[in-house]
């Protein structure tokens, strides 16, 4: 049943791409900022 | 609950030429692009500056005059009463009585656009303010010695009466089995008015409506969009959204407008297939623990519309956490008070996008009801046999005001945010960098916004 619904699935998380993507992005930007604060 | 939630949806899906996702994604854009003309058009706080000048030629002092704010207060009186009257003498068919569609549609959802275009309308309509303060003159006039002063408001209090009202409402209109039942909306707003009256009295009626009263409190914040403001007796314009950037936050502020944006989402999600799939798994749930199919079943939504509100707050409490990470001292209590205000428009547009078909079209009910409150068959005012115009608005519309609402807003909650964070930040590099993650929350609440909508148009 859960794969007959993949399409609806992917449909329902294809909205939310941008804040995901944004949000790794923040992440990421973050941990390295810290990494290179600490390092020096 | 069956006839007056889950309104989102009755316009079928629109005949888009893209798919609804990508407006999604142009909406993000949109945000991105927004967030970098603030960062370079927009040096330093604009809409914390305190401007406002009166209308001119007196138009002020007459239109909030002692004589207009009493009459507009009876009115408001009188409406309370029509609704209590009709909830226990009319008909208990929530669409054929008067209470139901004006309380839930005309009065909850047709009351916050006309705050944001007219100003803090309740306020001068507000029964209770108006009972409050006519019963508080009297009785300074006839109790010997004057009354005694009321309490000092407790500060920790601060907007979690308003939070639990608010909450207490939304519960009635979405969990609450027969919620739309007249004699059940006479009730509650019978057991309303009497902690309200009771609040009133300790606290003093404008404290009580500035911090406490839900609906003062709800209707105020989304006033403060608007450019009207009244002040000492005179209203005036000030510059849109500035008075927000003038509301003080407090304890329980940020949870309010978790309650007021969950619970938009909670109604879009109910016809949602990642709600529909797991409600009956709850209620059964609940069943196998004694419990009776009724109960239960109010029991999984209540679960359900407590779990919306707790997302909402926590996304929001992560986009704080990460802005307190860039650094500038800020406690993340402090960040989460000082930036709840950004969340106003968006509590706004999902209002408005959400119920937009279900205002313009079942709020057209109560041009018929007007005539015959009770559903008895009466026609006082000769409108009883109109009837709802479905066409008033196409579905490919719709999509499209709903769509502008939610990004209009969105970046509304984004220019409000900016400003705050130049106001606080010494720094302004450090500034635009806290509101990378503001952009995240507002980029992820136009995401839900978006996804909901296409839900309710499924």
């Amino acid at each position: 049943m859960y794969y007959a619904h993949a399409g609806h699935w992917l449909t329902g998380i294809a909205y939310f791409v941008p804040v995901i993507a944004f949000l790794v992005w923040l992440g990421v930007t973050q941990i390295k900022d810290r990494r290179g604060g600490s390092g020096s | 609950l069956i006839l007056f939630a889950h309104a989102g949806g009755l316009l079928g899906r629109a005949d888009l030429p893209i798919p609804e996702w990508l407006f999604g994604w142009a909406a993000a854009m949109v945000l991105f692009v927004s967030f970098v003309a603030l960062a370079v058009l927009w040096p330093e706080p604009r809409l914390e500056r305190n401007r406002w000048r009166p209308l001119p030629g007196g138009v002020g002092r007459v239109i909030a005059s002692r004589p207009v704010e009493i009459i507009c207060g009876l009115l408001g009186v009188a409406l309370l009463g029509v609704v209590v009257y009709t909830g226990f003498r009319g008909t208990q068919s929530p669409a054929a009585n008067f209470a139901p569609t004006f309380v839930f549609v005309n009065w909850w959802v047709g009351l916050v656009p006309l705050s944001v275009l007219f100003g803090d309308v309740f306020r001068a309509f507000n029964p209770w303010r108006a009972i409050g303060r006519g019963l508080g003159w009297t009785a300074a006039r006839v109790v010997r010695g004057g009354l005694p002063a009321p309490l000092r408001y407790p500060e920790r209090l601060g907007h979690w009466p308003a939070a639990a009202g608010v909450f207490a409402f939304v519960a009635l209109e979405l969990v609450k089995s027969e919620g739309d039942k007249p004699e059940t909306i006479a009730i509650a707003t019978l057991v309303y008015s009497a902690a309200t009256f009771v609040a009133m009295a300790l606290y003093g009626v404008e404290a009580w409506c500035e911090r406490g009263e839900a609906y003062s409190v709800y209707f105020n914040l989304f006033s403060r969009i608007s450019p009207w403001e009244t002040r000492d007796g005179e209203l005036g314009l000030r510059p849109p959204l500035s008075g927000l950037a003038h509301f003080k936050a407090g304890a329980g502020t940020a949870p309010l407008l978790a309650v007021m944006i969950g619970s938009v989402s909670f109604d879009g999600a109910g016809e949602a297939p990642i709600w529909t799939g797991i409600a009956p798994d709850i209620s059964r749930f609940f069943q196998d623990r004694g419990l009776s199919p009724e109960p239960a079943f109010e029991l999984t939504f209540l679960v359900g519309l407590s779990a919306a509100i707790g997302i909402v707050y926590g996304f929001y409490r992560l986009g704080i956490l990460g802005a307190r990470g860039v650094g500038g001292g800020f406690s993340a209590e402090r960040l989460a008070r000082a930036f709840a205000h950004s969340l106003v428009p968006i509590a706004l547009v999902y209002v408005m996008a959400h119920y937009l078909t279900y205002l313009l079209i079942r709020g057209q009910a109560i041009l018929f009801l007007s005539s015959d409150p009770l559903g008895h068959g009466s026609d006082l005012f000769g409108t009883a046999t109109k009837q709802i115009d479905y066409g008033v608005i196409g579905s490919e519309a719709t999509w499209y005001w709903q769509v502008g609402f939610v990004i209009a807003g969105h970046v509304a909650g984004l220019t409000l945010a900016h400003d705050r964070a130049l106001a606080m930040y010494t720094d302004a590099k450090q500034a635009i960098r806290s509101q990378y993650w503001m952009l995240a929350v507002m980029v992820g609440f136009t995401s839900l916004a978006l996804w909901l909508l296409s839900q309710a148009n499924t």
